[in-house]
């Protein structure tokens, strides 16, 4: 019975968690949050099963309703998403332990539904990765936003302006993928992906698919905060909410992503005839968003505004992929997506952690921080050698994937902006290195002082970000097989 | 020069679509594409497949279930996140009642609400709309209506309440947390229809498995009306918890004269 319904009760168990939430907090202080917490586990526990199943058996169609496709909603789980499905529920699940710390105000409603709107952001991101419905897809996104509107606006008085301006922006994001919907709907009446990828491969809609293009890169451009669409990002990021932050940096932004490709690759497909302009298109947006965000990053003092610009320039190198479209270079796309989620996410849980150890986010401040705080600092250098793409690390074997695929269609200025976009990002993240191994102590006075290092809780992200990092590098050959069971079909 | 680049991109953008949107189908055309291809299913197949004479309705709660549960959701998220920043901030009044000079005294004005005596009207009024949204609930799925309409009457009745106030006992009252809880159990009712039906051995919100004694084609009324109350409750707990946010921080003050 839990094996025929996968797909879809990885998404049923956190929303029933979510909704019930507030009611249970009022019940016990505590329970809402256990609740919330187990929930998140056991969509993990599954996501871990359905990510067998499709490995053994191919692709999974969940019809909802058990109407025929294409009159009722239709999840479609191939490898590729059920990769994602578990890289989300992963850091879902750790960031769900991970934030309970960083909660001031702990009336029952508002820590209720605090943990609600946190199960409704992981909710709304594993249904993205899951529909196979135009639509549907919609809502999720949606869910998505609202729940991230929320948790940047948590995070005083400057993260309500930057929530503020993302919503603006993002409310045209949303608005602008919905006018590319109801195009493509109306040239083929049709919502689910499979049915418009057939009907559309006919190639009489070439004029639909460039306009519909032309709005869904803006859409989710903005979305992902890819180059020129990115001016809502860097403060939303520096300034969300504490304990969220690792999961909005480090999923939220791969989602619409992933979303362009299964647009570009899965529904208009190869054959579109003006798929060279559709690449050329997304690969000078990512070489700008790859040299922009390092440039950028380079002068931040603050850690978190140095991330965030990290991030556009982490996004840019999935886009590369996009735009290169080789299915190796595709998979080096999606495994970028997936170790930089660790990675993004692990420095967030760093700094977060610092934070709560010591209340400062000033890079001057971190002199030999690494005496009192070693394995935080033990993951802070493993994630930024990754960033940088230092062997065995996730990094260096998805810039790999991506190079390789690039030579293999001769984009040569794209290897010689991934060398140079690199090596910026060896500048800031040696002074990263720099500042927490060789600067003088800054005599920084401890806020948590009991036990080793920090809460057990706190502990258990920060080494599962460790080993994933390490893990996805070391059994990358194995992550890209399962992968290219799919892209080996969709690329060029 | 920034603003001029901008104004150089608006008028491109704009522009293009008056060039490109002639892809649209021409309204009303019977072989367009949205109107040939999933459509005639429905307009053929909706009242015997699902058992409703409306077809809006099918194809909302039945057909495209799914995606209205989760509209419902999004609804909960808006009201708790409502609560959620609005009760984290400092407590200040928005709105400072004003002072109002009479005979060289100061005296703070009555808001016009409480000077005009509705509260014979009130109390016929709210059991009325109360009643007709129960009817527009349960006939949702024979003619117009649904859960979002019935919810917004029993929200919209709580707001006369809170509105006219000051009275001696209001018809219901609900404090913020509750009402917030209530707002989930709203659309988890909606996800518990669906979870019955798997625990039947069916599909995520198939009806038909729900396992009641009653014919099959009975099974998608009762699974429609099930999912219309979760709806229903959702939506007026939300209007109702945004209302109560909103309520805690203003004191109304609009008589000045």
């Amino acid at each position: 019975m839990i094996e025929n319904n996968l797909p879809v009760l990885i998404i049923i168990v956190p929303l029933c968690a979510a909704l019930l939430c507030l009611l249970l907090t009022g019940i016990n202080r505590h329970l809402g949050r256990a609740v919330v917490v187990l929930a998140v586990l056991a969509s993990l526990v599954m996501s871990v099963m359905q990510l067998g199943l499709v490995i053994k058996n191919g692709p999974i169609h969940y019809a909802i309703g058990n109407y025929k496709v294409p009159f009722g909603i239709e999840f479609v789980i191939d490898s590729l998403n059920a990769v994602i499905i578990v890289m989300i529920s992963t850091i879902g699940f750790i960031s769900a332990v991970y934030a309970d710390h960083f909660v001031t105000d702990r009336r029952p409603l508002l820590h209720g539904a605090y943990n609600t709107i946190i199960a409704l952001l992981i909710t709304g991101l594993l249904g993205m990765a899951s529909t196979g419905d135009v639509f549907n897809l919609y809502v999720f996104l949606e869910i998505t936003s609202l729940s991230a509107y929320c948790l940047i606006a948590l995070g005083g008085s400057r993260g309500i302006v930057s929530a503020y301006r993302y919503m603006l922006v993002g409310t045209i994001a949303a608005t602008f993928y919905l006018v590319a919907a109801a195009l493509l709907y109306g040239a083929t009446g049709t919502l689910n992906m499979d049915d418009m990828a057939k009907i559309l491969s006919s190639g009489d809609y070439d004029t639909v698919m460039l306009l519909s293009m032309c709005f869904l890169i803006p859409a989710f451009g903005i979305k992902m905060a890819l180059f020129p669409f990115h001016g809502w990002q860097p403060s939303a990021y520096t300034h969300a909410e504490a304990g969220t932050r690792p999961l909005i940096t480090g999923v939220m932004g791969k989602l619409p992503a992933y979303a362009m490709f299964r647009f570009f690759y899965c529904i208009f497909g190869t054959d579109f005839r003006y798929v060279r302009y559709l690449m050329l298109a997304l690969g000078v947006f990512s070489v700008c968003s790859m040299l922009y965000g390092s440039l950028m990053a380079m002068w931040q003092n603050d850690i978190r505004k140095m991330l965030a610009y990290s991030s556009v320039a982490q996004i840019g190198y999935i886009s590369l992929g996009f735009a290169i479209g080789t299915p190796i270079a595709l998979a080096g796309s999606f495994l970028h997506m997936i170790g930089h989620a660790f990675m993004k996410g692990g420095l967030f849980f760093c700094t977060g952690a610092i934070r709560y150890k010591f209340g400062t986010t000033d890079l001057n401040d971190f002199g030999r921080i690494y005496k009192k705080m070693p394995l935080t600092c033990g993951l802070l250098t493993v994630a930024a050698l990754s960033m940088i793409g230092i062997p065995p690390t996730a990094g260096f074997f998805s810039k790999w994937y991506l190079a390789s695929g690039a030579a293999d269609q001769h984009y040569w200025i794209y290897i010689a902006v991934l060398v140079i976009s690199s090596l910026l990002n060896a500048v800031y993240f040696f002074k990263l290195i720099e500042k927490v191994f060789i600067n003088e102590d800054a005599g920084l006075k401890d806020k948590w002082s009991r036990g080793p290092e920090l809460p057990l809780t706190m502990l258990i992200p920060i080494v599962v970000c460790f080993v994933a990092i390490l893990g996805i590098g070391l059994f990358n050959a194995k992550i890209v097989d399962v992968l290219l069971l799919t892209l080996g079909e969709v690329g060029l | 020069m920034r603003k001029l680049f901008t104004v150089i991109i608006l008028i491109v953008a704009i522009s293009t679509p008056f060039f490109a949107f002639d892809v649209l189908p021409v309204i009303g055309d019977p072989d367009s594409a949205p109107n040939s291809h999933v459509s005639d299913h429905y307009i053929e197949h909706a009242v015997e497949e699902c058992n409703s004479p409306n077809m809006v309705t099918a194809v909302i709660v039945d057909y495209r279930a799914f995606d209205t549960m989760f509209e419902t959701t999004v609804m909960f998220l808006a009201g708790v996140s409502v609560v959620l920043l609005l009760a984290g901030r400092p407590k200040r009044r928005l709105i400072s009642p004003s002072a109002v000079k009479k005979r060289g005294r100061t005296v703070r004005g009555k808001a016009v609400y409480e000077t005009v005596n509705k509260d014979v009207m009130i109390s016929l009024i709210e059991p009325l709309i109360l009643i007709y949204a129960v009817y527009v609930l349960f006939h949702g799925e024979v003619s117009l209506g649904g859960g979002f309409q019935a919810g917004a009457l029993i929200g919209m009745t709580y707001l006369l309440d809170v509105m006219v106030g000051k009275r001696q006992r209001p018809i219901f009252n609900l404090s913020k947390f509750r009402s917030a809880a209530l707002a989930g159990v709203g659309p988890f009712i909606y996800a518990l229809t669906g979870l019955i039906s798997v625990f039947a051995g069916g599909m995520y919100l198939e009806y038909n498995r729900l396992p009641l004694p009653v014919h099959q084609a009975e099974l998608h009324s009762i699974g429609i009306t099930a999912v219309e109350i979760g709806v229903t409750i959702g939506v007026a707990g939300t209007i109702i918890t945004i209302i109560n946010a909103l309520m805690e921080r203003i004191s109304f003050d609009d008589d000045n004269d």
